[in-house]
């Protein structure tokens, strides 16, 4: 094969080829021989032949940039930048280049980079700096400056609107996947209820046959994004890979009204089983985060709203350690007007309107972690909470998940019994704390009480989570 | 901007297709391999237009492949730096916007978007002047100027312009 397909890519090449043409076009009286060499290797079938004035070229051009150096005494970086450049072309050409390329060096910061090119001033640059913002546009990067000045007018942007930020995690919290082959034989029926992929936007039950998956939406999700849209800006952030989350996003979003490049997925995160805000052009006092995996926030917990997983399919049931049926066994679904979705789309109405209305005056200061705070402080607000058998004698209880979620929910804990107490929390009915309630007329509920409240941001009727009714 | 200009490559192939249509296998593998793709040198291959010369045949030692060198006409593009180029917008977002001349891929960071124009959120973003009558949405055609200029193996990426005399919208979809 001739040098020229072959001949690896490099980023010189370009430029030269561009310079013989400044130069051709420049002087005229050397037309024949810049045509020459302007496409020296295309006329020329023997390699060997081709290269030799390459070579001639090369060393001219050493000669060149040593001269330059001494006369510019700039950085190592910019001597090179003037050998790719010129490529042996006329000098003077080099010269007003050089003074091109020094002069946008000295103002531009490079404040993020497309292709390894900088945004602003065009310049290759070596290092790879900055996030990467690949689920925006393959190659863009970003600087931490530049990223807080979008950050900033995004904000104000939005906050015209009147919108926040909400990021929606995929599996467990807006659908569940499984793969076809982990499917059991009591979902065999699933396969004649599949909606058609022509129209996404009826239906709830997907087969994905390229992916050999199949997909259930949460009910209520499409109301819950058409909803949130009005008073969010929405990103999807997923553990699952790209592929599969553009895959999703088009079943949720047929239209490309909600999620328009705002699908970040694995690929994208900047760490291990991490999801982080710093992938997220948005301010995190303004994130709202939708997820049912906290491990996966560890640094912005504050932002989160817990959500109960919703298990579909069989197999994720099992992989979570449930051995019981699961929804599509019992062909039974979640509420479409009680889900965890429509739960928690009143809580986001309620955060969005405290947010906008109450906090009005005080438009720098305000928090959406801190709002958040409060409305979850509302939950269990006055209740008076024992603990009994629930956590191990030797551990710290106030140390307990449960102890803090149930403070956190707004409700005093205490170990003592006393008037004031309105519910004892145990496992078993016949503990002593267990027959003073029954006693004293106490609500006497399960642990799964407060994770339900905490699921549910509502006190839970306590009658569902009595003790003694599941012991009969 | 364009060229046409002669290229040659070496051609593999398989005795299967040698016989009366040879010269025809040539080229239509030819232009399979070459159409579409990118050199750092030349840019983007778009069409073949004529075969200059099939050279005489080597058979490879071993495998019974035969290689053929060819020398094919062809029209090429390539973007230059300082360039000016007309680019059908892909895609809007608070960095900038995305456009695409053919297979180049053009990015217009908002640092080079008259400070005028503003983003705008919604389904439908933009950036758009305060009065209103310039707007860059998806589907715009725009007029920029090339800044920077990287080619890839298969793509060719550009930095682009419009914050420049006589750049920016040439042909707004909305008011079509």
């Amino acid at each position: 094969m001739s040098l020229v397909t072959d001949s690896p890519v490099h980023s010189s090449s370009s430029d030269d080829f561009a310079a013989f043409l400044d130069t051709e076009l420049d002087s005229k009286s050397s037309a024949s021989s810049a045509s020459d060499d302007e496409a020296p290797n295309q006329h020329h079938s023997d390699s060997a032949a081709s290269s030799s004035p390459d070579q001639d070229k090369e060393a001219e051009e050493d000669d060149d940039s040593d001269f330059q150096s001494k006369r510019v005494k700039r950085s190592k970086v910019e001597t090179l930048e003037i050998v790719e450049d010129d490529g042996g072309a006329a000098s003077l050409a080099s010269l007003k280049h050089n003074s091109e390329v020094s002069i946008s060096k000295e103002i531009c910061t490079h404040p993020g980079s497309f292709g390894t090119m900088c945004i602003v001033c065009g310049q290759l640059l070596d290092g790879e700096s900055g996030v990467t913002f690949g689920y925006i546009h393959k190659g863009l990067r970003l600087g931490n400056d530049e990223i807080v000045r979008l950050r900033n007018t995004d904000m104000k942007n939005l906050l015209r609107h009147k919108k926040l930020y909400l990021i929606l995690d995929l599996d467990h919290t807006l659908l569940n996947s499984t793969q076809l082959m982990h499917m059991t034989l009591d979902e065999e029926y699933l396969n004649g209820q599949t909606a058609s992929l022509q129209d996404v936007s009826k239906g709830s039950l997907f087969m994905l046959s390229s992916m050999q998956m199949m997909t259930k939406l949460r009910p209520f999700v499409r109301t819950f994004l058409k909803e949130a849209s009005q008073m969010f800006e929405m990103y999807i952030y997923t553990m699952g890979d790209r592929a599969y989350a553009l895959e999703m996003a088009k079943l949720l979003d047929p239209g490309r009204e909600y999620f328009n490049a705002k699908v970040i997925s694995r690929d994208d995160g900047t760490q291990r089983h991490q999801k982080g805000l710093d992938v997220v052009l948005g301010q995190e006092s303004a994130v709202l985060i939708l997820d049912d995996t906290e491990n996966a926030w560890m640094k912005h917990k504050d932002n989160l709203i817990l959500m109960e997983r919703y298990h579909f399919f069989a197999s994720s049931c099992h992989q979570f350690g449930f051995n019981c049926k699961s929804l599509s066994e019992q062909n039974t679904d979640e509420s479409e007007s009680e889900g965890a979705l429509a739960s928690i789309l009143k809580v986001l109405r309620k955060i969005h309107q405290i947010f906008f209305e109450e906090l009005e005056e005080n438009m720098d200061g305000r928090d959406v972690r801190q709002v958040l705070k409060t409305v979850r402080k509302d939950v269990l607000k006055g209740c008076k909470i024992v603990f009994s058998r629930v956590f191990p004698t030797q551990s710290q209880a106030n140390n307990h998940h449960l102890w803090r979620m149930a403070e956190q929910l707004g409700a005093t804990c205490s170990t003592e019994l006393d008037p004031s107490v309105t519910h004892v929390v145990s496992k078993d009915s016949g503990t002593e704390k267990s027959h003073w309630a029954s006693k004293h007329n106490k609500f006497l509920v399960q642990p799964g009480w407060i994770e339900a409240a905490n699921y549910f941001w509502q006190r839970q009727p306590e009658e569902n989570f009595s003790v003694n009714q599941i012991k009969n | 901007m364009f060229f046409h200009i002669v290229l040659e490559r070496n051609m593999q192939l398989h005795p299967r297709f040698f016989g009366r249509n040879l010269r025809e296998n040539i080229v239509s593998k030819l232009m399979k391999d070459v159409e579409g793709t990118c050199s750092g040198r030349h840019g983007f291959v778009v069409a073949i237009t004529g075969i200059e010369n099939i050279g005489k045949g080597l058979i490879r030692d071993g495998t019974g492949f035969v290689t053929f060198p060819v020398k094919y006409q062809c029209v090429v593009f390539r973007p230059f730096k300082g360039e000016i180029l007309e680019a059908v917008v892909t895609m809007v977002n608070k960095m900038g916007f995305f456009a695409e001349a053919g297979p180049v891929q053009i990015f217009v960071s908002n640092h080079l978007i008259p400070d005028d124009m503003e983003f705008q959120t919604g389904d439908m973003p933009n950036y758009t002047t305060s009065d209103g009558s310039v707007k860059i949405q998806k589907d715009s055609e725009v007029r920029l100027k090339i800044i920077g200029t990287r080619v890839d193996a298969t793509e060719i990426f550009c930095i682009g312009t419009i914050k420049d005399d006589f750049l920016g919208v040439i042909n707004d979809p909305a008011n079509a």
